[in-house]
């Protein structure tokens, strides 16, 4: 019951996320919104950090070079999100972000990309994105 | 329209991306560490590319609200929310969750023009294409579940 409510907090909190951005960049500016809240978060983190005594940073020497820089993307994520948001809502945003995620995580699968184990591609996967289309583009007539 | 629909599936595909690479980051060291290092390089880039596109208009804070600046609350929250649900159920039950909330949230945030948005009425069409995409997700994840079990009887 806690994971289910984790869960459901962790999506709630991801679509708050975009929209808060979107608001805050219609004030100051979608650069200035994506620096301001990246950078409050990363205090809070090395807040939260220092106070639960976690020390695994020294573990990131083990961790291959390239996937440690995941964090920059959000740059592009948060001003891609904001202004598609401006543009078309934050229902078929988040609807088309979706897609793309699952896409990216199918194709790691079905390709072995990244050191994950292939997986083959089967007729369900093609069907459920088939699905997220076809919905996406009654959310968009 | 269109415009907006390729930068949601730009962004889309880096947070598939950036899952993948953050959780590899996450198998060595542990959930609070990564969140730093994850939230320092998002700012870092946000910061460079801010000052490369806006120059010193990047400082220039001119409408700024309180709350804004509680704004990374936000980010802190996804991280530990999504990592503890995680932790607690299967990936796919947690992962099929967590999208089905995003898209719920977001129908709910754009019905009544939550923050500044243009309400987009609640009509039988939203709902027919949230429930088709929730349905979606849900056959595209359970059956990968079961693909990846046989595979791990298999080997």
């Amino acid at each position: 019951m806690k994971g289910i409510l984790f869960a459901l907090f962790g999506g709630i909190f991801i679509t708050l996320q975009g929209v808060a951005n979107s608001r805050i960049s219609q004030d100051i500016g979608t650069w200035q919104a994506a620096t301001i809240t990246q950078m409050t978060g990363f205090i809070l983190a090395v807040v939260l950090m220092v106070s639960f005594r976690d020390r695994t940073w020294q573990n990131f020497k083990r961790v291959k070079p390239m996937y440690l820089f995941g964090g920059t993307f959000a740059a592009v994520v948060i001003f891609s999100n904001v202004t598609a948001i401006h543009k078309v809502g934050v229902t078929l945003t988040i609807s088309a972000l979706l897609i793309a995620q699952l896409s990216v995580a199918f194709l790691t699968d079905t390709c072995g990309w990244f050191g994950v184990t292939k997986q083959r591609m089967r007729l369900p996967q093609f069907i459920g994105i088939g699905m997220m289309v076809a919905g996406v583009l009654i959310l968009s007539m | 329209m269109l415009l907006g629909i390729i930068f949601a599936l730009i962004a889309g595909s880096l947070v598939g991306l950036q899952n993948i690479f953050n959780s590899k980051v996450n198998e060595h060291a542990g959930s609070w560490a990564t969140n730093v290092l994850v939230l320092g390089l998002g700012f870092l880039a946000s910061f460079t590319l801010g000052l490369l596109f806006e120059g010193k208009q990047l400082f220039r804070l001119h409408h700024m609200q309180t709350w804004y600046w509680f704004s990374g609350v936000i980010g802190v929250g996804v991280v530990t929310c999504v990592v503890q649900g995680l932790k607690r159920l299967s990936p796919t039950i947690a992962i099929s969750i967590v999208l089905a909330s995003q898209l719920g949230f977001a129908l709910f945030l754009d019905s009544i023009g939550a923050m500044g948005l243009k309400p987009v009425p609640f009509t039988l069409k939203e709902l027919l294409g949230v429930l088709i995409i929730i349905g979606g997700i849900l056959v595209f994840k359970f059956s990968g579940q079961q693909e990846s079990q046989q595979s791990e009887k298999a080997s």
